[in-house]
C-alpha cells in the first residue's frame, strides 16, 4: 500500500498595499492614526528607558559619577511623566473621543511632534547640546517625519527641529539671555567651556545637518513612494485582468456548453415522450449520446471551476468557520442519486468541527472527494465517510476511503495533476474530465489544508484532509 | 383560467423544447428571444406573467440578471426561475440576495424537473399581480 502526504505552504503574507499615499500629497486619517500608534507604542519604550536610567540612578549611583556621569536634577522624572500623561492623553484622543475639528489625526501627530521635540529639547538641554551625542537624536525625527509624513510636513518638522536646537544653543550660550548650563557629562570629562563662536559652528553644522538630513531621506521616500504607486497601479491592473478573464472563461464556458445543452434539451425532450412513441434502440442510442455530452458538459463547467479556484486564490477570500458535519451531508446529498444508481453505500461516521476556511471551496474540495471514491468504486460497494476529532492538537481528519480499483504508486505523485489520466482509471470511467482532482488540490492549497493518500491497486483509496486550528462545538450547541 | 408564464431565450432549439413541455401541461407560453423584447412586451398589462423564465447571457454577458433587477422593482410577487448553461455558477452575482426569490435550473432541460419546479414556484405565488 502506497502512502502519498501533498501540502501546499502558499505564503501568508498577503500582497497589500497602503493606499491613499501620494507624494507630496496629505496622508489618509487611517495611515496617520496608525502612525500615531506607531509613535504611542515607541513612546512607551523611551518611557521604559527613563525609567530604567532613573532607577539605575538610584541604586548605582556611584558608578556612574565613574563612568562621568554626573548626578542629574530631576529631568528624567519630569520627561517620563510629560511623556507618559502625553501618551494617555492620545490614547483617549483617539479611542474614547468622538473626532471633530479639534480632535482629528492630524492635529494629534502635529501636536506629538511638538511635545516630542520639546522633551527632546529638555533632554538636549540638561544632557549636554554639544558636549554629548544627545543633539543627534533630532535627526531621528525628522528622518520618521519623512517616512510617514508628506515631504512638505517634513520640512516643517526638520525647521521646527533646526529653530528648537538653536534656541537651546544661544539660550545656553547666553547670547540672547541667561539660562545655567546643564551637561549630563561631568565637566572633568569634557570641555565645558561653551563660548558663543564654537555654539555658531554647532548651530550652523547640526542645522544644516538636519536640513540635509531632510532633504536626502524625503528624496528617498519620494522614490520608495514613487514606486508603491507604480506596484499598486500594477496590482489593480492585474486585479481588472482577472475579472476581464473570469469573463471571458465564462462566456468561453457558456458557448461551448450552451449547443450541449440543446442538444441534451431535445434528447430529453424526445426521452420524456413529447415527440411520440420511440423504439427502445433509439432510446438506448439517446441515452448514449446524452451520457458522452453530460461528460463534456462536466470538463467544460470544471475548466471554469479551476479557473476560478485558481484565482480565488490570489485574491482575498471571504473565510469563515465552516461547519464540517453540515458541508459533508450537502456533498452527500448532492451525490446520493449517483451513488444509489450504482448500488454504493455511502456511510458516515462524523465527529463534528468548525474549520476556518471559504465555504464553497470546502464543499468543492469535499464533493469532488466523495465523487472520485464513487466514480472509482465498483458496483454494490460501499463508502466510508470518517471524521476524527484530535483534540491534544486541535486538529481534524475527514477520510473518505473507497473500496474500488484503487492507484498504483507510480501514479500517486500525478493524481492532482491538471488533466492527469491513469490508463487503469481510464478503463474504469471513460468520461473522467482529469480535473477532479486538481480542484481538491487548488481548494486545499487556498484553506491551508493538507492532504494524505493512502491506496493499494485492487484494494481502495483513502483520501485524508488534515484540518488545523479547528474549533470544537460543545455540548448540546 | 390557464397560467402565464413567460420564457426568455436567445436559443431557438431551447425556447422550442420549453415551449412543448409547459404547453403539453396546460401552461400559455410566452417566447422571446431578447430580454428587451420581454421588456417591452410587458408595458401590455394583459401579458404580464405568473412566472417568468430567464437565460443569463442574452444580448449580453448580465442582460439576464438586469431584466430580474428591474422585474424585482416592477413587480414584486412574480416569481423568476433562471435557466442556464452556467448553473449554480452564476450564484456569486447573487450575494446579499434573498433564496427565496433565486431559483437557478442548470440546462439542459429536464422536463420533470423543470415541471415540479414550475408547478412550486407557481404554487407559492398568489394570481394577482400589481403593476407599478
Amino acid at each position: 500500500m502506497a502512502t502519498a502526504d501533498f501540502s501546499w505552504n502558499t505564503s501568508t503574507q498577503k500582497f497589500t498595499l497602503a493606499g491613499g499615499k501620494e507624494s507630496g500629497q496629505k496622508l489618509s486619517d487611517e495611515i496617520l492614526i496608525d502612525n500615531i500608534r506607531w509613535f504611542i507604542i515607541f513612546r512607551w519604550a523611551v518611557i521604559g528607558v527613563l525609567v530604567l536610567f532613573q532607577v539605575v540612578a538610584l541604586i548605582a549611583s556611584d558608578t556612574l559619577t565613574q563612568l562621568g556621569i554626573r548626578e542629574q536634577q530631576h529631568w528624567p522624572l519630569a520627561i517620563t511623566a510629560i511623556l507618559s500623561a502625553a501618551n494617555f492623553a492620545y490614547i483617549y484622543a483617539l479611542d474614547f473621543c468622538q473626532p471633530s475639528k479639534y480632535n482629528s489625526p492630524s492635529i494629534i501627530i502635529w501636536v506629538q511632534i511638538i511635545v516630542d521635540l520639546l522633551c527632546l529639547s529638555i533632554v538636549v538641554h540638561y544632557v549636554g547640546s554639544t558636549a554629548t551625542p544627545a543633539p543627534f537624536f533630532y535627526i531621528l525625527h525628522i528622518a520618521l517625519s519623512c517616512i510617514f509624513f508628506s515631504a512638505l510636513e517634513s520640512l516643517f518638522v526638520a525647521i521646527i527641529v533646526s529653530a528648537m536646537y538653536s534656541i537651546v544653543l544661544l539660550a545656553e550660550s547666553e547670547m540672547f539671555f541667561q539660562v545655567s548650563q546643564s551637561v549630563l557629562i561631568d565637566p572633568y570629562f569634557s570641555s565645558e567651556s561653551l563660548h558663543k563662536g564654537r555654539v555658531l559652528v554647532w548651530m550652523i553644522a547640526l542645522d544644516t545637518l538636519f536640513l540635509i538630513v531632510w532633504y536626502v531621506v524625503s528624496r528617498l521616500t519620494l522614490v520608495i513612494r514613487k514606486h508603491e504607486q507604480y506596484l499598486r497601479e500594477a496590482y489593480e491592473q492585474i486585479n481588472q485582468a482577472q475579472v476581464a478573464k473570469d469573463q471571458y472563461a465564462m462566456l468561453m464556458t457558456h458557448q461551448l456548453k450552451a449547443p450541449l445543452d440543446a442538444i441534451r434539451s431535445k434528447i430529453n425532450l424526445i426521452k420524456g415522450g413529447y415527440c411520440g412513441q420511440v423504439p427502445r434502440e433509439i432510446e438506448e442510442v439517446l441515452t448514449r449520446i446524452d451520457r458522452r455530452g453530460h461528460s463534456m458538459s462536466n470538463l467544460i463547467l470544471d475548466v471554469l471551476r479551476l479557473e476560478r479556484l485558481k484565482t480565488a486564490g490570489r485574491n482575498t477570500g471571504a473565510m469563515e468557520y465552516i461547519d464540517i458535519s453540515e458541508t459533508i451531508h450537502k456533498c452527500v446529498d448532492k451525490l446520493e442519486p449517483v451513488a444509489k444508481a450504482r448500488n454504493i453505500e455511502i456511510k458516515l461516521s462524523i465527529q463534528n468541527f468548525f474549520s476556518c476556511g471559504i465555504p464553497d471551496q470546502i464543499e468543492i474540495m469535499l464533493e469532488n472527494i466523495i465523487a472520485n471514491a464513487i466514480t472509482y468504486s465498483h458496483d454494490n460497494a460501499a463508502i466510508d465517510i470518517v471524521s476524527i476529532v484530535e483534540s491534544s492538537d486541535n486538529s481534524a481528519i475527514v477520510t473518505i476511503t473507497d473500496y474500488g480499483i484503487g492507484i498504483e504508486e507510480k501514479d500517486l505523485p500525478n493524481i492532482f495533476d491538471e488533466y492527469f489520466y491513469s490508463p487503469r482509471a481510464v478503463m474504469h470511467n471513460q468520461s473522467s474530465s482529469g480535473i477532479g482532482l486538481s480542484l481538491v488540490k487548488i481548494a486545499a492549497g487556498n484553506n491551508h489544508l493538507q492532504l494524505k493518500v493512502t491506496s493499494a491497486p485492487g484494494l481502495g483509496t483513502a483520501f485524508s484532509v488534515i484540518f488545523s486550528n479547528i474549533r470544537v462545538p460543545k455540548e448540546g450547541s | 383560467m390557464r397560467q402565464r408564464i413567460a420564457h426568455v431565450d436567445d436559443d431557438p432549439d431551447i425556447r422550442d423544447t420549453v415551449r412543448r413541455i409547459l404547453n403539453t401541461h396546460g401552461y400559455e407560453v410566452d417566447s422571446y428571444q431578447t430580454t428587451k423584447d420581454f421588456i417591452n412586451a410587458l408595458s401590455e398589462p394583459s401579458v404580464v406573467p405568473d412566472l417568468a423564465i430567464l437565460d443569463v447571457m442574452v444580448e449580453s454577458m448580465d442582460a439576464g440578471l438586469t431584466t430580474y433587477v428591474e422585474l424585482h422593482n416592477r413587480f414584486p410577487k412574480m416569481q423568476v426561475i433562471f435557466l442556464t448553461s452556467l448553473g449554480d455558477m452564476i450564484l456569486p452575482y447573487f450575494e446579499n440576495k434573498s433564496e427565496e426569490w433565486i431559483c437557478i435550473i442548470e440546462k439542459p432541460i429536464e422536463p420533470s424537473d423543470l415541471l415540479s419546479i414550475v408547478r412550486d414556484r407557481l404554487g407559492t405565488t398568489k394570481p394577482e399581480l400589481s403593476v407599478s
